[in-house]
C-alpha cells in the first residue's frame, strides 16, 4: 500500500497540533484538573538521613481548621511494592516502618479541605529521631558498592597488554555533581476512587506504569485504574516511576473516600522525584603516536539510594564509541542515603560522554592531532562490540558537515592563541554515539463514519511533539489530510504504550501506529473483499493506495472508493483495528542497532580575569534516521542542547555534610540556563532512514544535551589552556 | 473590600480566628470578586477560586516567572501577590489574552517559531513578552534575552522564544494590545 | 491557633500606629520578600499592613538630589530620566538585580529592608540559624556557602544582604527618611545597615513600625563617572556572587573623589572607604585600582565555600574601575 498525498506529510515542518492550546492557557496539565469534593494533601518529610523515628506526634496537625486525616507509618496500611519495570524495580511503598534511608524522605501525609490548611498543618507535625551517620559520599568505606549491576561491563581485547604498549597514555579523573531535572512543571497527582476503581491525574511519563503499579499496591485489577496526562510540564525522566507520593495521594483518597489532590513543592521537586546521580569516572586511553587508539579503560562510579534502583551505567557507552581493538568498562553503584536517582535527560550518556569525549581531546592534544581529525581516525564503522553493522550510522558526516557550519578550519591549533579584549575564544568538539532503546508498543485506529481517522495510544507527549508526529505518521499511514485526523494519548484506558523515555518512544510508538493503520486499511479491504458493490472487492493492501481518505485501484486509480463510502454501504459507525510493534533483534536483523549519532561544535569565551563563561556559538549535526518533523525534532535538539549547556555549566544539587539534606533546592539557588545564557543555536540533520526499524526513525529526546558538556570544557581548554575535568565548570575554577 | 472579622471556622480541631478578605477585581475585562484566607496568593485565586488554570505555577516563589500576569498593565508574578492586594486592580491572564477571537501575534509567532515543548513555562512567557513589547525591549536579541531571563524554560525553548518575538516586533508588533 | 488579619492602611500615620502597636504586625509593600518568606514558613505576622496605596509614590527632583518616595518600584526608578542620565550606577544595579517582574513589583524601600537568600535561614526545618533562633548557631558556616558573604560577618552568621540598588545607594551616600510612631528622621544608609559579626538578628536600626519613607539619592557632579559591575554564573537573573558599584570624580589626571560599594561580600551592603582612601589622590591606574581592591578585602573572613570571593571581588573591582576610567590593563 501507499498512501500518497500532494505534499508529504511525514518530515514537514509542520506546526505543533496541540500548539494553539499551549498558548492560550487552554492545555491542561494534571494540576490543572479539579474534582467536585476534593480534599488537598500536603507531605511531611524527614529532616535526618538515617536512622529511625522514634515518636511522631500529628496531634495538632489533627487538630489544625480543615484537616481531614493525618497518615504516617503508625496507620498506614501494609502495602505492597510495585512491579518490576522495563527501568527496574518500583520505589518501596511508603510510611512502612520507621526507618528514615534520606532526608527529605515522606513521613507523612496531611489532608485537609484546602490546599493552605493542609501546608499549615503540615507543619505542625513533630517528629523525633534516632539518627544514624548517614552515609553520604561516593569515598566512604561503609558504602555498600554494587558491582556490575546491570551486566553491561564490557571487555574485549587486552587492555592491559595494550596499554602497556601504547606509545601514548592520557588518564583523568572526572566527577559530575548530582543534578535535578526539574521540570517547570510541579508534579501532581490527583486521586479518586469511586469503590474499586480508580482515577488518576498524574504527572507522568508512563501512564501505562503507573497503571500497573496501582494495581498491584493496592491490589485491584488493572482495568479499574485509570491514568490520565494529556499534558504534562515536563518530565526530563521524573515521570518515569510511580514515586511514593503518588502512592500517598491514593492512599489518602482512598482512606477519606474522597478525591485527594496533591502538588509538590519546587523543593520537593528536589528529594521526591529522582535525579541525576553524582559520579566518578577514571577513564584511561592508549594510543599510537598518530593518535589511532589501542587501548580504553573505564571505570565509573555513581550513587544509588539505599533500597531502590536506578540505571546509570556511565561507562558502558564507551565501549561502542570508537574502534578501539581493547576495551574494559566497568560501572559500579554505591548505596548512600540519598533520594533515590533516577533517569535525567541522557541518563548515563551524558556523564560518560563527558569523560569519554574529554579525554580524546586530551590524547589530541598530547599526539598533536586536531581534536576533530583524532574522532575521525578513530572512527568505528562498524559496532565493535557487536561487530555487526550498523543498522545506521551517519556520524562522519555529522562532523564533516557541522566542521563547515562552524568553521572548524578556522581554529588556531594553540591553546590561548585567540583574545577579544579581556575575552578568550575558544573552540571544541565532541561526538556523540547515542544508544539504542525501544520497547513493545500498542496502538488503535478507527475510522468513523465520516470518514475522519483517531487513532490513539497510552503515550504521553512531554513537549517533544509526539500529538504531532504520530498525526502525521497517522495522516500519512491512513492517506488522510491532517485535519481529518487525531491522534490522541495520555490515557491509560488506551492500547498500552511504553515510557516517553530513552529516546526510544517515537520509533515504537510510530512503528505501532503505522501498523494500526495498515491493520486499518486491512479491515476496510476485508470488508469489502467479496462486496459486489466495491470496486475494491478482492484487493490486498498491495494493490491499493488511499488518498485523501479515498482508496483506489493502483492499477485502476479512478476504481476506488471512499472510508465513508464503505462504512456507510456496510451500515457501519465505525471500524477499528490494533496494531503493534517490537523491536527486532540485532542477531536477528544481522546489524547492531544504532541509536542518533550527533557532533557538537562550540565557541565559547572566557574572561581571562573573572573567568567568566559564555556560550557564543554551538552547532549541532545530528543523524536521527529519518526524521518526521523538522520542527519538533529541532526543537528537541535545541531544548538539549540548553540543557547541556545547564550541565555544562551551572547545574549543581548541593547535598550538606553530615544531615544530607539539599541545600539548593530552590530555582533561586539551583541555577538552570536562562534565555540570556543561550545564543542562537544551529541545528542540522544528515544520514538516512534508520534500516532497523519499519519507519526509519531514531530517537533525538536526548542526543541533543549528550556531548555539550565536553564539546564546552574542550572549547574551554581551547580557550585557556585549563583542563577542567568536574562538572559544572564555574567562574571559581578558572580564576 | 469589606472584612468579615472574626469568622469563627470550625475544622476538625480548635475554632480559629480567621479575617476573610472579599476583594473585587478586573479579571481578562470582567469583573471577580475573591472571598478567601488573605495569604492566598493572586496566583492560587486566580487558579483555584476563579477557575482560571491558564497561569500557572513552576515554583511558587518567585524565581521561574510561570505565574506572570500584567497587573494594571505591568508584568507581575502572580506567585508573591496576595489577591488581597488586587482590589479595584485590572488583572490580565493569558486565559483572555487575544481579541475578537483571534489569538494575540506572539501567540501565532510562538505556534509558528516552535517557542515552546512542554507549554507549561508558555502562558507566563507570552505573557512576559506581550508586556516585553509594550516596554520597548525588543530592539536586539541580546535585549529580548535579557528582558526575557526572568522566565525560565525547561524544555529549552529560548531561542524559538526569540525568533518569536523578534518577528512580531518587527511586525510592528509594541501597537498589538491585549 | 493564631489569627491572621489583613488590612490595608489608611494614611502613613495610621499605618504606623498599627504597626508599632502590634508586635506581630509586618508592612507589606511590594511583597516579594515578604510573601516568599511566609510561604516558606520563616515569617508569621498575624497582621499584615498593606502600604502599597499610602501616597508614597514618585519621584521629586531637586538640583542635587533626588528624593525618591519608599513605594517607587526598581522598574520606575530605573526609567527615571535623571537617573538614566545622572546616576548610571543606580540604573544598572536596579536592572541588573531583579527580572521585570519582580522590578514591577518590588518597591525600593522594600529592596533596602530585603531579607537574605541564605538557604539555611529560610528553610525552618534547619535547626542552626542565629538569625532566625538567635543562640542555634550557623548551618551556613559549615554549609553550602557560594552565596554567603565574607565582610561584617564572623562564625555566628555568614548571610549576605543581596540588594544590588543597596549596593550603588551606599556608595552614593544616600540618606533613607524614616517615620515612627515618635516622629520622623534621616538616616545616612551607610549608617543604616548592621553588621551580622556580632548580632546576626539586627539588621538595620529600623525600630518595630518605623516605616521607611523615602530615599534621597545625591546626584553625582556633572562629568563624575560611575558603573555597576555584577559578576555571577549566569548571563542574567541571578544574585551576584560579588559586584561592585564604583563612582569617580577624575580632575587633573588625578582621582578627586572615589566611592566603592560592594555586592555580595558583605552582611550588609558594602561600602569600601578603604579603597577610596587608596583611590583618592592617586592616579587612574590599574596598581592603583589593584592596590585599592586588596585594601577593600583586607578584612574578609571566608569558609571554604566563600574564599574564592577575595580574589574575584577584587578582580572585579579592579575591572569596574578600569571600565569607568577606560584604563586598559
Amino acid at each position: 500500500m501507499t498512501a500518497t498525498q500532494s505534499r508529504p506529510l511525514v518530515g514537514a515542518a509542520l506546526n505543533r497540533v496541540d500548539g494553539p492550546l499551549k498558548v492560550s492557557g487552554q492545555a491542561h496539565y494534571p494540576s490543572d484538573f479539579d474534582v467536585p469534593g476534593q480534599a488537598h494533601a500536603a507531605l511531611v518529610q524527614s529532616t535526618i538521613a538515617a536512622g529511625r523515628i522514634t515518636r511522631i506526634d500529628t496531634s495538632a496537625a489533627e487538630d489544625a481548621p480543615g484537616v481531614l486525616t493525618v497518615i504516617t507509618h503508625l496507620n498506614a496500611p501494609r502495602l505492597d511494592r510495585g512491579p518490576m519495570t522495563g527501568l527496574g524495580a518500583s520505589p518501596p511503598p511508603p510510611l512502612q516502618d520507621d526507618r528514615i534511608l534520606h532526608h527529605g524522605q515522606h513521613i507523612a501525609i496531611v489532608v485537609a479541605e484546602t490546599a493552605e490548611q493542609a501546608t499549615d498543618a503540615a507543619r505542625l507535625v513533630t517528629a523525633e529521631y534516632q539518627a544514624d551517620e548517614a552515609v553520604l559520599d561516593l569515598d566512604d568505606p561503609r558504602a555498600q558498592i554494587l558491582d556490575n549491576p546491570w551486566g553491561l561491563d564490557t571487555q574485549r581485547g587486552d587492555v592491559a597488554v595494550a596499554m602497556a604498549s601504547a606509545e601514548v597514555v592520557v588518564e583523568g579523573t572526572f566527577t559530575t555533581p548530582d543534578n535535578t531535572n526539574n521540570p517547570l512543571g510541579l508534579f501532581c497527582t490527583l486521586a479518586h476512587w469511586d469503590g474499586d476503581r480508580l482515577t488518576l491525574h498524574d504527572s507522568t511519563q508512563w501512564p501505562s506504569m503507573v497503571r500497573a503499579t496501582m494495581a498491584q499496591v493496592f491490589k485491584v485489577p488493572e482495568d479499574s485504574v485509570r491514568v490520565h496526562v494529556p499534558f504534562i510540564g515536563g518530565g526530563f525522566g521524573n515521570g518515569l516511576r510511580a514515586w511514593p507520593h503518588v502512592i500517598l495521594t491514593v492512599l489518602a483518597a482512598r482512606t477519606l473516600a474522597r478525591p485527594v489532590k496533591l502538588v509538590l513543592t519546587r523543593p520537593q521537586m528536589f528529594t521526591s522525584v529522582g535525579h541525576r546521580p553524582e559520579g566518578v569516572q577514571h577513564i584511561k586511553v592508549g594510543a599510537t603516536a598518530t593518535g589511532e587508539l589501542v587501548a580504553l579503560e573505564h571505570r565509573s562510579l555513581s550513587a544509588v539510594a539505599m533500597e531502590d534502583d536506578d540505571y546509570e551505567p556511565l561507562a558502558a557507552g564507551s565501549a561502542v564509541a570508537y574502534a578501539c581493538p581493547n576495551v574494559l568498562t566497568r560501572d559500579r553503584q554505591a548505596r548512600l542515603n540519598i533520594p533515590n536517582p533516577t533517569s535525567m535527560r541522557g541518563p548515563a550518556e551524558a556523564q560518560g560522554n563527558f569523560a569519554l569525549e574529554s579525554i580524546i581531546d586530551e590524547l589530541a592534544y598530547a599526539v598533536g592531532v586536531d581534536p576533530l581529525e583524532i574522532r575521525l581516525r578513530n572512527y568505528a564503522e562498524i559496532n565493535p562490540e557487536a561487530e555487526l553493522p550498523w543498522s545506521s550510522k551517519a556520524l562522519r558526516e555529522c562532523f564533516e558537515v557541522g566542521a563547515e557550519r562552524f568553521g572548524w578550519s578556522q581554529r588556531s591549533p594553540e591553546p590561548r592563541s585567540r583574545r577579544d579584549g579581556d575575552w578568550l575564544i575558544g573552540y571544541g568538539v565532541a561526538g556523540v554515539s547515542y544508544p539504542w532503546y525501544q520497547a513493545p508498543c500498542q496502538a488503535r485506529a478507527t475510522i468513523s463514519a465520516d470518514g475522519n481517522g483517531y487513532v490513539r495510544s497510552a503515550a504521553a507527549d512531554l513537549g517533544t511533539g509526539t500529538y504531532t508526529v504520530m498525526t502525521q505518521v497517522s495522516a500519512e499511514s491512513l492517506g488522510l489530510p491532517l485535519d481529518r485526523v487525531r491522534f490522541d494519548l495520555g490515557d491509560s484506558d488506551m492500547p498500552i504504550a511504553p515510557q516517553a523515555g530513552g529516546s526510544g518512544l517515537t520509533s515504537a510508538l510510530g512503528n505501532a501506529v503505522q501498523d494500526a493503520c495498515r491493520q486499518l486499511l486491512d479491515s476496510f479491504l476485508t470488508l469489502v473483499h467479496e462486496d459486489e458493490m466495491s470496486p475494491l472487492r478482492g484487493c490486498t493492501r498491495a494493490d491499493v493506495a488511499v488518498e485523501d481518505g479515498r482508496i483506489h485501484r493502483l492499477d485502476a486509480p479512478l476504481e476506488g472508493e471512499t472510508y465513508a463510502d464503505i462504512l456507510a454501504r456496510h451500515n457501519l459507525t465505525e471500524l477499528t483495528a490494533d496494531g503493534a510493534s517490537d523491536p527486532g533483534k540485532a542477531a536477528d536483523l544481522g546489524m547492531a542497532l544504532a541509536g542518533a549519532f550527533g557532533a557538537k561544535f562550540v565557541e565559547v569565551r572566557v574572561d581571562a580575569d573573572l573567568g567568566l563563561v559564555r556560550v557564543t556559538r554551538i552547532v549541532s549535526v545530528i543523524d536521527g534516521g529519518r526524521i518526521l518533523n523538522e520542527k519538533t525534532a529541532g526543537s528537541q535538539i535545541v531544548g538539549g542542547t540548553v540543557g547541556g549547556i545547564g550541565q555544562a555549566l551551572f547545574e549543581d544539587t548541593v547535598t550538606d555534610a553530615g544531615t544530607g539534606r539539599i541545600a539548593n533546592a530552590t530555582f533561586g539557588d539551583y541555577l538552570i540556563p536562562v534565555n540570556g545564557d543561550v545564543p542562537d543555536l544551529d541545528v542540522v540533520f544528515v544520514g538516512a532512514p534508520d534500516r532497523g526499524t519499519p519507519l526509519g526513525t531514531k530517537g533525538v529526546g536526548e542526543v541533543g544535551l549528550v556531548g555539550v558538556a565536553a564539546a564546552i570544557a574542550n572549547a574551554i581548554y581551547h580557550a585557556t589552556g585549563r583542563r577542567i575535568r568536574s562538572l559544572p565548570i564555574t567562574l571559581d575554577t578558572l580564576l | 473590600m469589606t472584612h468579615v472579622p472574626d469568622v469563627q471556622t470550625t475544622g476538625a480541631g480548635a475554632p480559629r480566628t480567621v479575617s476573610e478578605v472579599t476583594t473585587t477585581l478586573t479579571v481578562n475585562g470582567e469583573q471577580r470578586t475573591v472571598s478567601a484566607d488573605p495569604r492566598v496568593t493572586l496566583l492560587d485565586a486566580l487558579r483555584d477560586r476563579l477557575g482560571l488554570t491558564g497561569t500557572k505555577k513552576g515554583c511558587d516563589q518567585g524565581a521561574c516567572g510561570a505565574c506572570t500576569v500584567h497587573v494594571d498593565g505591568k508584568r507581575v508574578l502572580a506567585c508573591l501577590t496576595l489577591a488581597a492586594q488586587c482590589e479595584g486592580r485590572e488583572v490580565a491572564t493569558i486565559d483572555g489574552l487575544g481579541r475578537d477571537g483571534e489569538p494575540h501575534p506572539l501567540q501565532k509567532a510562538f505556534v509558528d517559531h516552535d517557542g515552546f515543548q512542554c507549554g507549561y513555562c508558555t502562558p507566563g512567557q507570552i505573557m512576559s513578552a506581550v508586556a516585553l513589547l509594550e516596554e520597548g525591549r525588543t530592539r536586539t536579541d541580546v535585549e529580548i534575552r535579557e528582558f526575557m531571563s526572568g522566565n525560565l524554560c525547561r524544555c529549552g525553548a529560548y531561542p524559538n522564544i526569540v525568533a518569536a518575538i523578534r518577528q512580531v516586533a518587527s511586525e510592528g508588533g509594541s501597537d498589538a494590545r491585549l | 491557633m493564631r489569627a491572621f488579619e489583613y488590612v490595608r492602611a489608611a494614611d502613613v500615620d495610621a499605618a504606623v500606629a498599627t504597626v508599632t502597636d502590634d508586635p506581630f504586625a509586618s508592612y507589606l509593600a511590594g511583597g516579594t520578600t515578604q510573601v516568599d518568606l511566609m510561604k516558606d514558613g520563616v515569617l508569621a505576622p498575624e497582621r499584615l499592613v498593606d502600604i502599597t496605596r499610602l501616597p508614597l509614590h514618585g519621584i521629586e527632583h531637586g538640583p542635587d538630589t533626588i528624593h525618591v518616595g519608599a513605594l517607587t518600584t526598581m522598574e520606575e526608578l530605573a526609567a527615571d530620566p535623571t537617573v538614566v542620565a545622572r546616576l548610571p550606577i543606580v540604573r544598572e544595579a536596579l536592572l541588573l538585580g531583579a527580572s521585570t517582574q519582580l522590578r514591577n513589583m518590588a518597591t525600593i524601600g522594600g529592596n533596602l529592608l530585603q531579607r537574605t537568600r541564605c538557604r539555611y535561614f529560610r528553610d525552618p526545618s534547619v535547626p542552626a540559624c542565629n538569625k532566625r533562633s538567635p543562640g542555634s548557631g550557623c548551618a551556613a558556616v559549615t554549609g553550602a556557602a557560594r552565596m554567603h558573604a565574607i565582610l561584617g560577618v564572623s562564625d555566628r552568621c555568614i548571610a549576605l544582604h543581596a540588594s544590588d540598588v543597596a549596593v550603588a545607594l551606599v556608595a552614593l551616600n544616600a540618606v533613607v527618611r524614616i517615620q515612627g510612631d515618635q516622629g520622623r528622621r534621616s538616616v545616612p544608609l551607610t549608617e543604616f545597615y548592621l553588621e551580622s559579626a556580632e548580632d546576626p538578628v539586627a539588621e538595620n536600626m529600623l525600630a518595630h513600625g518605623e516605616l521607611i519613607t523615602g530615599i534621597e539619592i545625591p546626584l553625582l557632579p556633572e562629568g563624575a563617572r560611575s558603573g555597576y559591575l555584577k559578576v555571577r554564573d549566569r548571563v542574567s537573573y541571578e544574585f551576584a556572587l560579588v559586584s561592585a558599584g564604583v563612582a569617580l570624580v577624575i580632575e587633573d589626571g588625578v582621582i578627586q573623589d572615589a566611592r566603592i560599594g560592594l555586592g555580595g561580600v558583605g552582611s550588609k551592603p558594602w561600602r569600601a572607604r578603604s579603597a577610596e582612601e587608596v583611590l583618592i589622590g592617586a592616579p587612574p591606574a590599574v596598581e592603583t585600582y589593584r592596590a585599592a581592591a586588596a585594601a577593600a578585602l583586607a578584612g574578609a573572613w571566608t569558609v571554604p565555600g566563600t574564599a574564592f570571593k577575595v580574589e574575584l571581588a577584587q578582580r572585579t573591582l579592579v575591572r569596574t574601575l578600569q571600565n569607568v576610567t577606560e584604563v586598559s590593563s
